[in-house]
């Protein structure tokens, strides 16, 4: 910072008074909220990765790799480490197009811009547990269960649905993106409306269609939010936790929708087996931190492309 | 038929498709299309949620008949008589909103001030401070969820009885430690002129007062925000919740739900009705503030 030379900082005694002062409000202000973040996030972050080489909570014996040992050799982990992937694979599949459509199309309409706005954000209002209960009814056996009613239009046997192996995470991920597509979809529309017009007006004039400005000038203009919203929508998968655990009655049929985080927190509150549902949250932990730091990585990367292009 | 005032068309500019695409056939067809397939996506948005309120109006009988109907043959308005009285919703609606007042102050109170320190005045370490929280951003804090709850749950007075359990405190407090809000908060200070504080300071305005009478009236829009997101994340908070409150007479509406779903004090269309009347609060909170909570939403896609 340039400081003129008329100015009560260019004195080159430092102002311990000041210096001491200002420190001492700093943390003031800031120790309160430390505590907090101690006790509800960092204390229980670290006895987590700590319990995790013990043999209880109350850190008795030291067991070394034991409980990941434990963990490994688990059926029920092996499943639910096998889902996730299914899980992604399917939110790829359903989730990840619907908001990029719906945030286009929200772009380039004109008429009644507010309703359908409105109309396509409601569902992220709704908390997530009355959501997994809607779901699990619209999924259930019951003579009102909306896939059934659907089924019999047609004169087919009603069929149980979250009961079947085969179907039940590809309706998980539908209803998560039932719940999530128009949050995502007002980000990518930020993303369209952001997109420089004379673009478009200049490959009008070189004569260039519809399609072809599609393809050559929104698509990649949205690039990098696509990529980053990708890396996001994985994080996320990853702790898919309420809808396995009501839709899929606890990861069921079978564990065949059992996710990590509802393995990790079965462990703990059903089986009480403290340790090893450490050690399950830190694997978790592990996963999710290397895709954040793919994403970070993935954000930098980008934000230097995009700057060597406007230098 | 609704007839659409074409000439909004004929004045679009920006965009893919502007007013000369439009007086194609081709470009016609396309905002054809386009319309329709919003309006099936709204559609598939709004259906399940009418689903759940005519359903839940339904008798019982009708609910279970064979001869499924959309809407309710007989409205039972009755019920929702009934059903309040008989869970004892006032109770759980008045716990609930003990929460989420809790909840709001402690997100704004906390939050603001952490991020008034490491952006502002910048004591010795604060990067360090920063660099922790955002470590905790990274990982999701469910995942030490069995430690927490042990180290609430440890927390006993002289008579041995839990200090934390069963009370609002910890789940009021939770919220003040979150790094989102946090970086929320930090993002606008950081956006605030530094001539503003120095020109505050030169005129011997102490470090609070800078705070006090500078920087929180140019925080309103960060606040509120602050407030509506903590606000709707508190009213459907569960995971928590459901370990801290066992005591019944001191559950929120999501904690009761799931017990209610288990038990068999109500029929499936009294639960449906429950489930109704838990979603309309959120639905009322979301016509009121649709424009910060949307406009915020779009935000914050590009976090950092």
């Amino acid at each position: 910072m340039y400081v003129s030379p008329g100015h009560p900082k260019a004195k080159k005694k430092r102002n311990w008074k000041a210096i001491l002062k200002k420190n001492a409000f700093g943390w003031a202000i800031m120790i309160p909220t430390l505590l907090l973040f101690g006790f509800f996030v960092w204390v229980p972050l670290g006895k987590n990765i700590v319990m995790s080489f013990f043999s209880d909570a109350n850190f008795s014996t030291f067991v070394g790799t034991r409980n990941y040992e434990l963990l490994f050799q688990m059926d029920v982990f092996l499943a639910s480490l096998g889902n996730t992937f299914k899980y992604i694979l399917w939110s790829l599949l359903i989730g990840y197009l619907v908001p990029i459509l719906l945030g286009f199309l929200l772009s380039e309409v004109v008429h009644a811009k507010g309703f359908f706005r409105v109309a396509l954000y409601l569902p992220c209002m709704i908390s997530g547990i009355a959501v997994v209960f809607l779901f699990r009814n619209l999924y259930g056996d019951e003579p009102y269960s909306i896939l059934n009613v659907i089924l019999g239009l047609f004169g087919l046997p009603a069929q149980s649905w979250a009961g079947n192996v085969d179907l039940i995470i590809p309706l998980i991920v539908l209803a998560m993106t039932w719940r999530g597509a128009g949050s995502t979809a007002l980000i990518y529309l930020s993303s369209f409306q952001q997109i420089d017009n004379a673009m478009y007006e200049a490959a009008r004039i070189d004569g260039a269609g519809a399609w072809e400005r599609f393809w050559r000038i929104t698509i990649p203009s949205i690039k990098s939010t696509m990529l980053t919203l990708l890396i996001l929508q994985i994080i996320s998968v990853f702790q898919v936790f309420y809808e396995p655990m009501i839709i899929g009655n606890w990861g069921g049929p079978v564990n065949s929708s059992m996710s990590l985080m509802l393995l990790s927190y079965k462990l703990a509150f059903a089986d009480f087996n403290y340790p090893v549902s450490a050690a399950c949250c830190v694997v978790l932990a592990l996963i999710i931190l290397t895709f954040t730091l793919i994403y970070q990585g993935v954000v930098k990367l980008l934000d230097r492309v995009s700057g060597g292009a406007k230098a | 038929m609704i007839r659409f005032k074409t000439h909004r068309l004929r004045e679009k500019t920006q965009g893919l498709y502007n007013f000369s695409d439009y007086k194609k056939a081709s470009g016609k067809a396309f905002y054809g299309i386009a319309i329709t397939i919003l309006l099936l996506f709204v559609f598939i948005a709004i259906t399940p949620i009418l689903y759940l309120f005519f359903s839940s109006l339904k008798t019982l009988e009708e609910l279970n008949s064979i001869h499924y109907t959309f809407f309710p043959k007989e409205w039972d308005f009755a019920k929702i008589g009934v059903v309040w009285t008989k869970v004892n919703f006032g109770q759980y609606f008045l716990n609930t909103f003990i929460l989420v007042i809790g909840c709001v102050v402690c997100s704004i109170f906390f939050n603001a001030l952490l991020a008034y320190g490491t952006a502002i005045v910048k004591p010795v370490g604060y990067k360090v401070i920063h660099g922790l929280v955002m470590l905790g951003y990274m990982i999701p804090t469910t995942l030490a969820i069995l430690p927490l709850f042990l180290q609430i749950a440890a927390l006993k007075d002289a008579d041995g009885m839990p200090i934390l359990m069963n009370t609002y405190w910890p789940l009021w407090l939770a919220y003040g430690a979150n790094a989102y809000y946090y970086m929320l908060f930090r993002n606008h200070f950081e956006k605030l002129p530094v001539s503003l504080m120095e020109a505050s300071s030169i005129d011997g305005a102490g470090n609070m007062e800078t705070f006090l009478r500078v920087v929180l009236p140019l925080s309103r829009s960060i606040i509120g925000i602050v407030a509506i997101f903590s606000m709707t994340a508190s009213y459907s908070d569960f995971l928590l919740p459901y370990l801290i409150l066992q005591d019944d007479s001191k559950q929120t509406l999501m904690v009761k739900i799931f017990n209610l779903s288990s038990a068999t004090t109500l029929d499936p269309s009294e639960f449906l009705l429950v489930l109704s009347l838990s979603i309309i609060p959120q639905i009322i909170i979301f016509i009121l503030f649709q424009k910060q909570i949307m406009g915020s939403n779009a935000n914050s896609g590009m976090k950092e």
